[in-house]
């Protein structure tokens, strides 16, 4: 494999390891908080995937106005991962307000102590 | 406006019409309860209104795909991936109908269960964004437009789960519920990231012409799969559903559970319009169908708790749905999809709106046994009959449904299944007979606890009149189904079935 290839791959690389260290937090890991943690960094992982997937060496922004190129990206990529950012603001604080309630109630945010529900 | 804009105007009323309200409803709190009430059953009312308008016309007259964006985007060529297309064709009719009769009925017997909890402003406001999620996910024809949805249903229902904050259990349950959806959610991006860096399109149409059945599509099609699986409750990822139903506040337990059923529609809309990989995740399905079945039913088994019974029993008719269109989709394409496949496709689709009604009815009347008594286990109770005539029918007319008795509208769509499913493979027919079995006994057993017996003086308060008059709408749905199934399959089921076994043709030339 090329330097250059390398380097262009390097963002798809970066994507794994996001991914990777998120699952592995939230599968393996027993505190609450650091579970989403875990979940916030597999978000970043997938807005960088969307982000990569639109870059086009030599292509300029999708803004008609004084365009000197028409060589230009799709903006459908940018849009997704816009909106899904603010979703993801939308569940970190969801979840993160539920552990609040959960200490409160149950005085622990580790996930070996919610065990209620069961019976 | 005239009649035909509303008409053809009616998914977006649909849509925007609960969200509209759900920020009314949350102001509305500033000044008084009344105005809360009245703005929520408006909204539900005017939904159901455009979801029968929207029926009407696809059932009569012809499906239509509703587009919004721009007319003359400027580069020509590429105009289609810009544009959002709604899908008003016969599935998402089907799917929608499901959703407005659990949701009306859900709503009107909130009224009267949640009277004495505070801020139930807030509460109308989750419920029609939940209701404005669902119907989005099965009305959308893209991809991008299912993950935004998603997570609004996803968001929404997890808070209607956590409503009553006080209990533990509640918050327990929505979290867990929360943690599974939003890894779901991110999942099911990451596989639309793989999808759009294969093919560039979002769109159903376009994405099914470009689907080859690369390594690529194999795995974003087993991951969406997985997950979708996952929010419909199918066995190998069911955890989540007995904490989240049963710790619901009570009268939205159905509509919980009908989100699970909005997925697996989304799933079957996916599976068929988009990924035309059938043998393969046909056989998935009926794995997954078969497992559910027997899993569900053998946990349901050792419950003592009512609403988690119900919510055992509720995973495995999820599996019966699953296992029919599995059996539909493995064989679409072959001799075989005329002589058996079209009949289990009809049985299976037909169970899912039967499913949605009499899971809600149980559900609801489990949840009106529990809110008279304080008591939730079955050892505890007794006795009912005498004090709760109304709610001991509304509870065996669902019983006898689940159990799939003749003549009950559960059993027309069972029947269904039973006799295409063993042309497929006779095991299969012989496990879901077992399991329905294994259900009469289950629910038969939690009907004599609850019910029969002498009168012990367990009944606390008065089952409001609201509840049931919800309880009475599902009722009224459910006879109807029972009485003529032959209008509901030829009318409803089949121009459901067209709609996904035709090529879906979502693009605006």
């Amino acid at each position: 494999m090329s330097w250059e290839s390398f380097v262009m791959m390097m963002p798809y690389i970066t994507v794994v390891i996001l991914m990777a260290i998120g699952l592995y937090t939230v599968l393996f890991k027993k505190n609450l908080i650091k579970i989403i943690m875990g979940i916030a960094i597999m978000q970043n992982g997938a807005n960088l995937f969307l982000v990569s997937l639109a870059y086009r060496r030599g292509y300029i922004a999708p803004i008609f106005t004084s365009a000197e190129s028409t060589d230009m990206v799709m903006p459908t990529p940018h849009a997704l991962t816009l909106t899904s950012i603010v979703i993801g603001l939308a569940t970190t604080a969801l979840m993160l307000s539920l552990t609040m309630m959960i200490k409160k109630h149950y005085d622990s945010i580790n996930t070996e102590d919610m065990r209620r529900c069961k019976e | 406006m005239t009649w035909d804009t509303l008409v053809t105007n009616s998914p977006t009323f649909i849509l925007g019409i609960p969200l509209l309200f759900a920020f009314l409803t949350a102001l509305s709190g500033r000044f008084s309860k009344k105005i809360g009430d009245t703005l929520f059953f408006i909204a539900l009312i005017a939904t159901a209104f455009f979801v029968s308008l929207m029926s009407y016309e696809v059932l009569t007259g012809e499906s239509w795909f509703y587009v919004f964006g721009a007319e003359q985007p400027s580069p020509e060529n590429i105009r289609s991936f810009f544009r959002i297309t709604f899908a008003a064709d016969g599935f998402a009719v089907l799917a929608t109908i499901t959703i407005m009769i659990t949701a009306v009925a859900a709503g009107i017997y909130s009224y009267g269960f949640m009277k004495f909890e505070t801020g139930l402003n807030k509460f109308y406001t989750l419920f029609l964004l939940t209701l404005a999620g669902v119907n989005g996910m099965v009305l959308t024809g893209d991809l991008f437009n299912l993950f935004v949805w998603f997570e609004v249903t996803s968001v929404a229902s997890c808070a209607l789960v956590a409503f009553k904050n006080y209990r533990g259990e509640s918050v327990e349950a929505a979290l867990k519920y929360m943690i599974l959806s939003t890894v779901g959610g991110l999942v099911i991006l990451f596989s639309i990231g793989l999808l759009y860096g294969q093919h560039g399109v979002l769109n159903y149409a376009l994405l099914r012409e470009g689907i080859t059945g690369s390594f690529i599509d194999k795995l974003a099609l087993g991951l969406v799969m997985v997950i979708l699986a996952m929010k419909a409750s199918s066995v190998p990822m069911h955890m989540w559903a007995p904490d989240a139903y049963g710790e619901a506040p009570g009268s939205v337990t159905p509509f919980i559970a009908i989100t699970s059923l909005g997925s697996l529609f989304v799933l079957f809309r996916l599976l068929f319009s988009v990924f035309s990989l059938t043998v393969v995740s046909g056989s998935i399905l009926i794995i997954l169908g078969t497992l559910s079945m027997i899993i569900g039913v053998s946990m349901a088994l050792v419950q003592s708790d009512l609403k988690r019974l119900i919510a055992y029993l509720s995973v495995s008719q999820v599996g019966y749905m699953m296992m029919a269109v599995g059996v539909g989709l493995a064989t679409l394409n072959t001799g075989d999809y005329d002589s058996f496949g079209e009949l289990a496709m009809q049985g299976g689709l037909f169970h899912m709106i039967n499913d949605g009604v009499y899971k809600a009815l149980l559900f609801l009347s489990a949840v009106a046994v529990v809110h008279v008594t304080d008591i939730r286990s079955l050892n505890d109770l007794g006795g009912l009959a005498h004090k709760m005539p109304y709610v001991t029918f509304f509870f065996l007319l669902g019983a006898l449904s689940i159990a799939g008795i003749p003549p009950l509208s559960g059993f027309s769509s069972k029947l269904l299944i039973y006799k295409s499913v063993y042309l497929y493979s006779p095991i299969l027919a012989i496990v879901a007979l077992v399991v329905s079995i294994i259900t009469l006994a289950i629910i038969g057993k939690a009907f004599f606890n609850a019910f029969l017996g002498p009168d012990q003086g367990l009944v606390k308060r008065r089952v409001s009149k609201t509840m049931l008059l919800g309880m009475g709408i599902l009722t009224v749905a459910l006879v109807l189904f029972t009485l003529f199934p032959n209008i509901v399959v030829t009318e409803v089921v089949t121009p459901a079935i067209d709609a996904l076994t035709e090529t879906f043709e979502g693009v605006i030339p």
